[in-house]
C-alpha cells in the first residue's frame, strides 16, 4: 500500500515536470512573440562637450603622415605572463608655423618676390588620437599607469617612424612648390623660396 | 612583439580626409598574419587657422536586465547582480583649415589697387585626442566583472564620435573664416597692398545635397 502511494507520487511529479517543460518549450519556441534574454546596454550616456580654449593658429601643413602602431607590454608571472596589446592611431603634420616668420619674410619688387619661411617641423606635438585606440589583446589586470606608458611608447615609435630627414625634406620640397604656385597666382613671375636654417 | 608588416603609402595629392585619398601601396615584408604598422604619407597644402580644445566626460552605465515578452506581456526586470559605471575624461583638439591645394589664379580677383582672395570654405578635423587615464573612475558591482580594455576603448570611440558630431554646434567654421583673414591679410600686406584694399571672401563649395536643397527651394517658389 505504502509502495503504491510512493509510486503514484513519483508519477504525478514526473507528469508535472513534463507539463512544465512542454509549456516552457511552447512559450519560448513555438510562439514567435515570446522571447526572453539577458540585456546589457552598450552605449554611452549623453554628456556635454565643453570648449576649454579657442585660439588662432597659422600652421601651414605640407606633409601629413598617418601612422598606426601596435604596441604591447608584458608582465612576467610565476606561471603565466600577462599581456596588454593596443593599436594606436596618429597623424603627424609637417609644415611651417607662420607665427615664427620674421619681419619682412615676404619681399617684393615689381614681379619678383622672395619668401623666407621658417624651418619645416612638426606642427603639433599632440598627434595621437587616443580615443580611436583599439584594444587588441588583454590578459591580466592593467592600471592607468600601464596604459599611459603604452601611449608614450606609441608616441616614441610614431616620432621615430615619421619624423625622418626624408619626410622633412619632402615637406620642405612641397612647401617650395606650393608657395611658388600661390605666388604665381598672385601675379609674380620671379619667385624665390628659402627656408631659415 | 615584432613588427610584422609595413605598408608605406606615398601620394602627391591633397592630404584631405580619408575619402579622397588615392594612395599607391607597397608592401615590404610580411612575417605574421596581423599587420602591425600602416603608414600613409601625403603631400598637401593646408592652412590651419583655428584650434579648439574640447573636453568631454564619457559616461557609461550598464544594468543587467531580463528583457523580452511572454504571452504578449513585455518583461523588463532588473536583475540583482549589481551595476557597473564608468566615467572617462577625454580631451580633444579640433582644428579648422583652409585647403590651398587647388589654389590658382581663379582664386584672385584684382580691381586696380584692390585685391580679393576667394577661398574655399574651412573644414574641421579632430587632430588629436587624449584619454586622461589617471582620472578614469569606475564602480563595479560585487558579482560583476571589471571593464575590459575592449569595452573601455569602445566607449572612448563612441565619445570621440560624439565630439565629432558636436562640431557644427561649436561654431568653429565661422571662427575659422575670421582667423584665416587675420593670417592672410598681414601676408598680403607684405606684398605691398594696403589693409583696406584686401578682401578675403569664401566660395561655397556645393555638394549634391546642397544642390538638391537649392532646387527644392526654387521649385517651391514657382
Amino acid at each position: 500500500m505504502e509502495n503504491k502511494r510512493l509510486n503514484l507520487q513519483l508519477i504525478v511529479k514526473a507528469l508535472v515536470l513534463v507539463v512544465i517543460i512542454i509549456v516552457l518549450w511552447w512559450l519560448l519556441f513555438t510562439e514567435k512573440d515570446n522571447h526572453v534574454g539577458l540585456e546589457v546596454n552598450d552605449s554611452i550616456g549623453v554628456t556635454p562637450e565643453q570648449i576649454q580654449s579657442i585660439r588662432d593658429v597659422g600652421e601651414w601643413e605640407f606633409l601629413s603622415i598617418s601612422d598606426e602602431e601596435l604596441v604591447d607590454t608584458v608582465r612576467k608571472g610565476l606561471f603565466t605572463d600577462d599581456h596588454l596589446v593596443r593599436i594606436y592611431y596618429g597623424t603627424l603634420r609637417l609644415g611651417v608655423d607662420l607665427r615664427k616668420t620674421k619681419k619682412g619674410w615676404i619681399k617684393t619688387q615689381g614681379d619678383t618676390v622672395v619668401v623666407t619661411l621658417p624651418k619645416v617641423g612638426l606642427l603639433d606635438k599632440d598627434f595621437i588620437d587616443e580615443a580611436r585606440t583599439k584594444a587588441f589583446y588583454e590578459s591580466g589586470k592593467w592600471t592607468a599607469r600601464d596604459r599611459e606608458a603604452l601611449y608614450r611608447k606609441a608616441r616614441r615609435r610614431m616620432l621615430a617612424h615619421a619624423l625622418t630627414p626624408q619626410n622633412l625634406q619632402s615637406a620642405e620640397d612641397n612647401a617650395d612648390v606650393q608657395f611658388r604656385r600661390m605666388m604665381k597666382a598672385m601675379g609674380y613671375n620671379n619667385i624665390t623660396v628659402t627656408f631659415e636654417k | 612583439m615584432r613588427f610584422l608588416a609595413v605598408v608605406a603609402v606615398l601620394s602627391g595629392s591633397s592630404c584631405s580626409g580619408r575619402g579622397d585619398r588615392q594612395p599607391s601601396e607597397t608592401a615590404y615584408q610580411s612575417v605574421d598574419t596581423v599587420p602591425m604598422l600602416i603608414m600613409q604619407i601625403q603631400k598637401c597644402s593646408r592652412l590651419y587657422t583655428t584650434e579648439y580644445k574640447v573636453h568631454k566626460i564619457v559616461t557609461h552605465e550598464d544594468v543587467v536586465k531580463l528583457q523580452g515578452a511572454l504571452l504578449k506581456q513585455s518583461i523588463d526586470i532588473k536583475l540583482p547582480v549589481g551595476d557597473r559605471k564608468v566615467a572617462i575624461p577625454i580631451d580633444a583638439t579640433l582644428k579648422a583649415y583652409i585647403d590651398f591645394s587647388n589654389f590658382s589664379e581663379k582664386n584672385i580677383e584684382r580691381h586696380g589697387q584692390k585685391i580679393t582672395i576667394l577661398l574655399p570654405d574651412p573644414k574641421v578635423e579632430l587632430t588629436s585626442s587624449k584619454v586622461n587615464q589617471q582620472e578614469i573612475r569606475s564602480f563595479v558591482g560585487f558579482v560583476r566583472s571589471g571593464f575590459t580594455d575592449e569595452e573601455m576603448t569602445r566607449y572612448e570611440r563612441q565619445g570621440r564620435e560624439a565630439i565629432i558630431q558636436s562640431i557644427p554646434r561649436l561654431g568653429i567654421v565661422d571662427m575659422a573664416r575670421e582667423s584665416a583673414a587675420r593670417v592672410l591679410v598681414p601676408m598680403v600686406q607684405q606684398m605691398g597692398y594696403r589693409e583696406e584694399d584686401i578682401t578675403v571672401a569664401y566660395r561655397k563649395e556645393f555638394k549634391p545635397f546642397d544642390v538638391s536643397k537649392f532646387l527644392e527651394i526654387v521649385g517651391n517658389g514657382k
